[in-house]
């Protein structure tokens, strides 16, 4: 008998001492937990809301872009910062002479960096360089004749034909790196490529 | 001034930093969900019957376009798909998938008979033959032009339903290079 009533002592004593825990659990809760978890979310919805107005951003007016590759040489060099605005693909303001960023027609998830040679109804030289007869060619509605300005060295549309306008993302204007040759970007070196525009 | 007016002089400021910061929150995510996650959209047009549109001019179909789905320009054989328009970029146009990069296709109506779809393109038709300006008129089109996948009929109500992805089996590739993620149609 005397066994028992120790253990019913001893679970009482246990008993108590989680009763004390209760009140320092409910504490924690208040501060350390609900705090925490009140950051994340405020710090998942800091996130998603930059997210989103950098997505308008670049968008609908612009941003930084790095390029690679040695196609529109020496215009832009591999690895130069340039900016590009993407409210004139938006206001269908894109001209001749412009240098474009645009999805590359046989590749979705890539860009390439490219001049415009010619719109829509423009007549465009468009045989390779290998070739021996030259041939013309209009420019189909809806797409633009796009070449890099290192002719040797580029992959443009005397290889995959027009580009759909659709395809363009934004207009290059501006270089910002290298600082020797910060500002706006040149005229083509290639002269005008398209007789009678 | 007294203290009243400056109490509600107060309260207008107060509204306004509020409707500033609302404001600036609300509208890039709504733009950002309508550009990246879906949206919704009336169907012109009868290139598209009797899939879309069945009644013609009468009733125009109102279809759910989702933009998730085609993050990483994942298509399927058969998917309804709206994309830009070659021809026009400030039109889009909807239409269904009828074969990816590598196969080939037997035309109606195209200059060549049999074209093989090149890498990073897609051939499209409209359910309509005959009243459809698709692939058969602009050839293969860049997975660069996806826009969206739509996936539900939304409007009228009696049209409540799910788009399946079905290619006609007299529209099926002649060779396929890829086989779709459901296995062979």
């Amino acid at each position: 008998m005397s066994v028992i009533w120790i253990r019913a002592e001893e679970v009482k004593h246990l008993f108590m001492s989680l009763g004390h825990l209760g009140p320092w659990w409910q504490s924690l809760h208040r501060t350390m937990l609900r705090g925490i978890l009140g950051k994340t979310f405020r710090l998942v919805g800091y996130t998603i809301q930059y997210a989103c107005i950098a997505h308008c951003a670049f968008e609908y007016v612009g941003g930084v872009v790095m390029c690679s590759g040695p196609s529109m040489e020496p215009t832009i060099q591999n690895s130069d910062i340039v900016c590009a605005e993407n409210l004139s693909r938006h206001f269908y303001g894109i001209q001749r002479g412009d240098i474009v960023i645009a999805k590359s027609p046989s590749d979705p998830k890539s860009n390439i960096c490219k001049r415009v040679i010619g719109l829509e109804g423009d007549k465009i030289l468009t045989s390779r360089p290998s070739d021996f007869f030259k041939s013309h060619n209009y420019v189909p509605t809806g797409h633009v004749w796009l070449e890099g300005d290192n002719l040797q060295n580029s992959t443009d549309s005397r290889y995959y034909g027009p580009v759909p306008y659709g395809l363009i993302r934004g207009r290059i204007f501006f270089k910002i790196w290298p600082l020797s040759d910060f500002g706006f970007l040149r005229d083509s070196p290639n002269g005008h490529r398209s007789p009678g525009d | 001034m007294t203290a009243g007016m400056a109490q509600s002089q107060g309260w207008v400021t107060r509204y306004f930093k509020a409707f500033c910061k609302g404001f600036f929150v609300a509208v890039p995510v709504a733009v950002t969900f309508l550009d990246r996650v879906a949206c919704v959209a009336r169907v012109e047009g009868a290139s598209m019957q009797p899939s879309l549109n069945p009644g013609g001019s009468q009733s125009s179909d109102v279809v759910l376009l989702n933009h998730w789905k085609v993050r990483n320009f994942e298509v399927q054989r058969g998917d309804i798909v709206s994309l830009v328009s070659p021809k026009n970029p400030e039109q889009k146009i909807i239409k269904r998938v009828i074969a990816l990069e590598g196969d080939i296709v037997k035309t109606i109506g195209h200059k060549n008979r049999y074209v093989k779809v090149p890498r990073g393109h897609i051939w499209v038709e409209g359910d309509h033959h005959g009243h459809s300006f698709d692939s058969n008129s602009f050839g293969p089109v860049s997975l660069g032009l996806l826009h969206a996948h739509a996936t539900h009929i939304l409007w009228p109500p009696e049209r409540w339903q799910k788009l399946e992805s079905v290619l006609p089996p007299e529209r099926l590739p002649v060779q396929s290079e890829k086989e779709s993620l459901h296995g062979s149609p």
